[in-house]
């Protein structure tokens, strides 16, 4: 089977593929907004709440399942906005509490956006810098892609049915 | 789906679909049961004060390698009571693959049909392809008196060449084999898709 290497980006069909260098320039800017903001912590996750990476300090938060509530959370905001009429693109909530402040923002067509303030954070700062930095997003999953190369698992359908059996199998108690 | 190809992940969305206590939330607890807790993440549930789901339940499931990928699992509930259907929606983005449980007692013949419907409805408006779209039937609560057989629900939903399983997902029954089974055909939709393209 041809590996993808460090040079090389995916594409698939349908879905989100995201290629090393997509990977890194994530990173980087998830990083920049950690201290330019600053914030607490933050987490980027796809439409669907597939978790793609997060920056701060996580204690025992399940990050999966922040993911999966964090895009819940911003659906169920774009669903509000659509049945009173008032959908806009690049929607972002805000939750102000007393200790700290949380943002979810659209990142692009593809992605959601969590960030966390200490109350010091004035909001209006953070609300500017989160906004720059999911539209920044948005254009590194629209990058054009150097070299396409197809996803081959490189198994028979018997061999990969046997596969996903054994490994559910190995890990389920009766 | 989403795939990182520096972590080496292959992120899949798999949705557990049916009315109103069908037993879909029960699938996802025997799963967080009985699989290793290295293997998966807590159960989360947003459920109303009568216990039933609200928005959805979450579990993620993690496999061994295939061909160098790990492949992450995540499972979901829609809400099944009538009134949750812009949830059913907001839940169904994104799907890779569905489990459509539905319930074998015959007084919930007709919900059987109209969450159906319902579904395929949501996964159009999702852009999403029956034709396209893994699904596997579940018959659950084969236990009941007079439970409707598997080709009787079939008959009843239209879907005679449907992958699908009896089960009594309350002591487990049926819930691996119907895991194993859209697993399999989401994987090998993957492989296909991605082949052809």
């Amino acid at each position: 089977m041809k590996k993808p290497n460090d040079n090389v980006s995916m594409e698939m069909p349908s879905g989100l593929s995201l290629s090393p260098s997509q990977d890194q320039a994530i990173n980087r800017i998830l990083n920049d907004l950690m201290e330019k903001c600053p914030a607490q912590f933050i987490l980027l996750a796809e439409l669907s709440g597939q978790l793609i990476s997060y920056h701060g300090e996580r204690g025992k938060t399940d990050l999966n399942a922040l993911g999966a509530l964090v895009a819940g959370d911003l659906a169920a905001s774009q669903e509000i906005a659509h049945i009173t009429n008032q959908y806009q693109h690049a929607q972002l909530i805000m939750r102000e509490g007393p200790e700290t402040t949380a943002f979810i923002s659209e990142a692009g067509h593809q992605m959601v956006l969590y960030v966390r303030i200490h109350k010091e954070v004035p909001i209006g700062w953070a609300r500017l810098v989160i906004r720059e930095v999911s539209r920044t997003l948005a254009e590194v999953m629209s990058m054009p892609v150097e070299e396409v190369e197809k996803l081959n698992l490189d198994l028979s359908e018997e061999k990969l049915n046997a596969l996903i059996d054994g490994n559910l199998d190995s890990i389920w108690h009766e | 789906m989403q795939i990182n190809w520096q972590l080496r992940e292959l992120n899949l969305k798999i949705v557990y679909y049916g009315p109103a206590s069908s037993g879909k939330t029960t699938n996802l607890e025997q799963i967080h049961r009985r699989v290793d807790p290295a293997h998966r993440s807590e159960l989360v549930s947003l459920k109303t004060y009568e216990d039933r789901t609200l928005f959805f339940d979450f579990l993620q499931l993690e496999l061994g390698k295939i061909s160098g990928l790990t492949p992450k699992i995540h499972l979901y509930t829609v809400p099944g009571q009538v009134r949750y259907e812009g949830m059913r929606k907001l839940v169904l983005r994104g799907a890779d693959g569905v489990v459509f449980v539905a319930d074998s007692a015959p007084a919930r013949a007709n919900a059987n049909i109209v969450s159906w419907h319902d579904m395929k409805y949501h996964l159009i408006s999702n852009n999403l392809s029956m034709d396209h779209t893994p699904i596997v039937l579940q018959c659950n609560k084969q236990d009941l008196f007079g439970a409707l057989a598997l080709v009787e629900i079939k008959y009843l939903l239209q879907i005679q060449d449907l992958l699908s399983f009896p089960a009594i997902a309350m002591n487990g029954e049926g819930v691996l084999d119907t895991l194993k089974a859209i697993t399999r055909s989401v994987i090998t939709k993957v492989q296909h898709q991605s082949a052809s393209a």
